[in-house]
């Protein structure tokens, strides 16, 4: 009997020590997959500090406005989405960083003015840009290859199926860019009813043809079982597809939407400290040029750009990634860098229409 | 005064018609009419009193872990879900002088000077945090509001001192859009029914009339119709396979039964992912059952059916999932049911197929009632599998409560949505009782 009492006491003073040496370590919570191993690879595997948890989830601000609610923060650093790092930040779900505390540039430059695009909050830790991209497997089409976003959308010359996504972000912008939209007034044409009315009439002319994906892998199977001849994916699964297992795919980088990826700090994280400690480490140049050594996204930062320029073949199989990259000089002027702030006002109702057009 | 609580309100269980024969039985009084007393010379009632107060308590202490359980569980979470549904207590917090000034006006004429002097003055007071907040609840309303209020929160320190009209449409001059105005109106009460109409594709208009939506943006009554129609679909599918499946688990030899039942649960314990994508391989258009349709000539190769990432996809793959959810109830009654019955109707001189019909089935209804409601109550609020196979056609309701709960953050919405739901099937299970009483119901 005392030895059982002995033993009960003894785990529970070695289970409330191990709860103590959990918190002196990192929870970093990001995508699955691919994504996730360049990260470890990339951030995690440079770092000195703390033991860092890898944990995976399916993006949203459910959970993480669930945590800072109840209290009871369990993550450190997520992994974010553009329009969520703003409204999570207008909500208080995320600590603010001090911009000081960050690495510059080699050149001397802050960081906030090194990235690429305008720094949106105090909350924000550049991350990596990626992008909706529009692309097809070779030898799908005989004599002229599609070619633009204007291709994508017109099903007499190329015909077949095409495959896109369940939710508007992107499509609105593609079809408004194919529609013959200047990329520099997109956005303009959004903010008003007609130019609403207008992308979704382009839409209705893939409506037939459209084939709709909600999981990330699923249009790369699309366009290789060929149910569809072409498809919208995010440009990091057309990359590692071709890079990594040899497929022919060809990406049509004219009229990609390039999207923000940022980290943040949860508000009240337990392990707030270190958690800052290696954002600071992630965010480095040297450590944001690694990642892609691993997966096709741009990092946010110009100087950790200029390094993977100045280094190829940069990617781990020996291959130049810059040609993969969507952020780099050549294809930007067909590019639209998507404004998270409209998608944040309008999104909701767009959202709406486009479950209603979808399902009609 | 006396404590009111879980005893004293309720109304003295005690005197069972023993209990009161002892009471009254003239057996050893200590005075003869005086009250009746134990052998330590306490009077009896209170001394029984007293030892069932204790195990009273004492019943209390068991039942009381579930019953903390099923308020931590159920009672919480349900209070704050229908609390959130009507709650909207931010704006009348945030922007107390904007909605008395809004009062005021006669919601048609262009807003005055009284009336940017209120925003003004409210905005300066407020806490950041609050009305960054606001700014999204307020775009709910009209899209566009969120960037004002972030812009005019950014440019108030700009401003110095009256008139404040012409300085706030200088900050933006969707100031002067009176239909930012007029969309105040639906936020004006600190309890709304605008999440619930919104749940149905209606909303406030600026004088808190009811009406609906732009005809582009309606999409849950087509929702709300959708998750009906499947679930029907999906119980009465289930219904029709699971029935003869059933019965002849029900009538098979024990060593055949047994096999058939390990067929039965092996999918339930397959990880439903596992099952999707396998209908996802077989239904798809270059999936098996095409490929062999097309192979076997009776298809043609442009022809190929759209079996899956639509309506008809979400309906076979959620009946597969759900089948036994029937098959188990339906089968735990047939078992109960004397083989002797329908050899009595046979030798009675019904047919085979009339006995089945008028003694057979009638007996098989507490089952299948209890297989219906359970399978309805499932696929009335699914989510995961709509959302991998559902495509363009076959989402469901659940669906957009997800996305609300993850994606827009509108848990106003969310909730009232669950509401509704929540009311959908405790209506049903009402009804289902009228019709044919839950006592009957038989859930395994």
């Amino acid at each position: 009997m005392r030895n059982y009492v002995l033993t009960t006491v003894f785990s529970a003073v070695v289970a409330v020590g191990m709860i103590g040496t959990a918190q002196a370590e990192i929870n970093v919570v990001t995508w699955g997959g691919a994504y996730a191993v360049s990260q470890q690879k990339a951030y995690g595997d440079t770092w000195k500090g703390e033991k860092i948890n890898w944990i995976n989830y399916n993006g949203g601000l459910g959970e993480i406005r669930t945590q800072v609610e109840s209290g009871a923060v369990t993550w450190d650093v997520v992994d974010v989405l553009p329009d969520q790092v703003r409204t999570g930040c207008d909500e208080g779900l995320f600590e603010s960083l001090d911009r000081g505390m960050f690495v510059p540039a080699p050149d001397g430059t802050p960081m906030d003015e090194d990235t690429m695009n305008k720094v949106p909050n105090d909350c924000v830790a550049p991350n990596i840009f990626w992008s909706y991209l529009a692309f097809y497997e070779e030898g799908t089409f005989k004599g002229e290859q599609p070619s633009t976003i204007a291709d994508f959308f017109d099903v007499e010359k190329f015909p077949g199926k095409r495959g896109i996504h369940t939710w508007p972000n992107a499509l609105i912008e593609m079809a408004l860019l194919a529609d013959g939209v200047p990329i520099d007034r997109i956005y303009e044409v959004m903010r008003t009813d007609k130019g609403i009315d207008r992308a979704f009439a382009k839409l209705d002319q893939i409506k037939d043809h459209a084939v709709f994906w909600s999981a990330g892998s699923k249009p790369i199977e699309l366009v290789k079982s060929g149910e569809t001849s072409m498809a919208l994916a995010y440009n990091g699964r057309v990359g590692a597809a071709v890079l990594n297992e040899g497929e022919k795919l060809v990406p049509i980088w004219d009229g990609q939407v390039v999207e923000e990826e940022w980290w943040v700090v949860m508000k009240g994280a337990p392990n707030a400290e270190a958690a800052k400690k290696f954002l600071v480490h992630a965010t480095a140049p040297e450590q944001q040029a690694a990642q892609a050594k691993w997966i096709n996204y741009g990092p946010m930062r110009k100087s950790a750009l200029d390094l993977i320029k100045a280094n190829e073949p940069w990617h781990n199989s020996g291959v130049n990634i810059m040609p993969y990259m969507p952020t780099r000089e050549e294809v930007l002027p067909r590019s639209i860098f998507a404004d998270p702030s409209w998608w944040a006002d309008y999104g909701g109702e767009i959202s709406e229409r486009y479950t209603s057009w979808m399902s009609q | 005064m006396r404590r009111r609580g879980w005893f004293s309100d309720r109304p003295r269980v005690l005197p069972s018609p023993l209990i009161e024969n002892f009471l009254t039985m003239p057996a050893s009084p200590a005075k003869p009419g005086g009250p009746l007393l134990t052998a330590d010379g306490m009077p009896l009632k209170t001394s029984l009193e007293r030892s069932l107060k204790l195990s009273k308590i004492r019943a209390l202490g068991l039942i009381f872990p579930p019953l903390l359980f099923l308020v931590i569980l159920f009672v919480i979470p349900i209070g704050s879900l229908l609390t959130r549904s009507v709650d909207d207590g931010l704006s009348n917090k945030v922007l107390p002088k904007t909605l008395a000034a809004f009062e005021r006006w006669d919601k048609t004429s262009e807003p005055d000077e009284s009336m940017f002097e209120a925003v003004y003055l409210d905005m300066q007071a407020a806490d950041t945090l609050d009305l960054s907040k606001l700014g999204t609840r307020m775009n709910y309303e009209k899209s566009g509001w969120r960037s004002l209020v972030k812009i005019t929160m950014r440019g108030l320190n700009r401003i110095d001192g009256p008139p404040y009209k012409p300085a706030m449409l200088q900050l933006n001059k969707r100031w002067g859009d009176i239909e930012f105005w007029q969309s105040l109106g639906a936020m004006k009460d600190p309890v709304t029914l605008g999440y619930y109409l919104k749940a149905v594709d209606l909303k406030y208009d600026g004088n808190k009339n009811i009406m609906r939506v732009k005809k582009h943006n309606r999409i849950y009554q087509m929702l709300w119709w959708r998750t009906f129609l499947v679930s029907i679909i999906v119980t009465v599918g289930c219904l029709i396979l699971a029935y003869p499946v059933a019965h002849l688990l029900a009538n098979l030899p024990l060593r055949l039964s047994n096999l058939l039942m390990i067929c039965v649960l092996m999918p339930f314990w397959t990880s439903l992912l596992v099952r999707i994508v396998s209908w996802m391989v077989m239904l798809q258009q270059n999936g098996v059952v095409n490929d062999s349709l097309v192979s076997l000539g009776m298809l043609h190769d442009e022809n190929r059916l759209s079996m899956m990432y639509n309506f008809t996809g979400t309906v076979i793959v959620m009946t597969q999932i759900l089948l036994p959810f029937m098959i188990l109830p339906i089968y735990s009654v047939m078992k109960t049911i004397p083989p002797s019955y329908m050899k009595a109707a046979q030798n009675l001189g019904a047919t085979p197929a009339l006995a089945f019909i008028k003694v057979y089935m009638p007996q098989t209804i507490p089952g299948v009632g209890a297989g219906c409601i359970l399978v309805f109550i499932v696929a009335i609020g699914y989510y995961i599998t709509p959302e991998l196979v559902g495509g363009k056609d076959g989402r469901l309701i659940g669906n957009l409560i997800a996305h609300h709960m993850q994606n827009s953050l509108n848990w106003g919405l969310a909730s009232a949505m669950g509401a509704i739901l929540l009311i959908a099937i405790l209506t049903l299970y009402w009804v289902y009782d009228k019709l044919v009483g839950v006592d009957n119901m038989k859930m395994g």
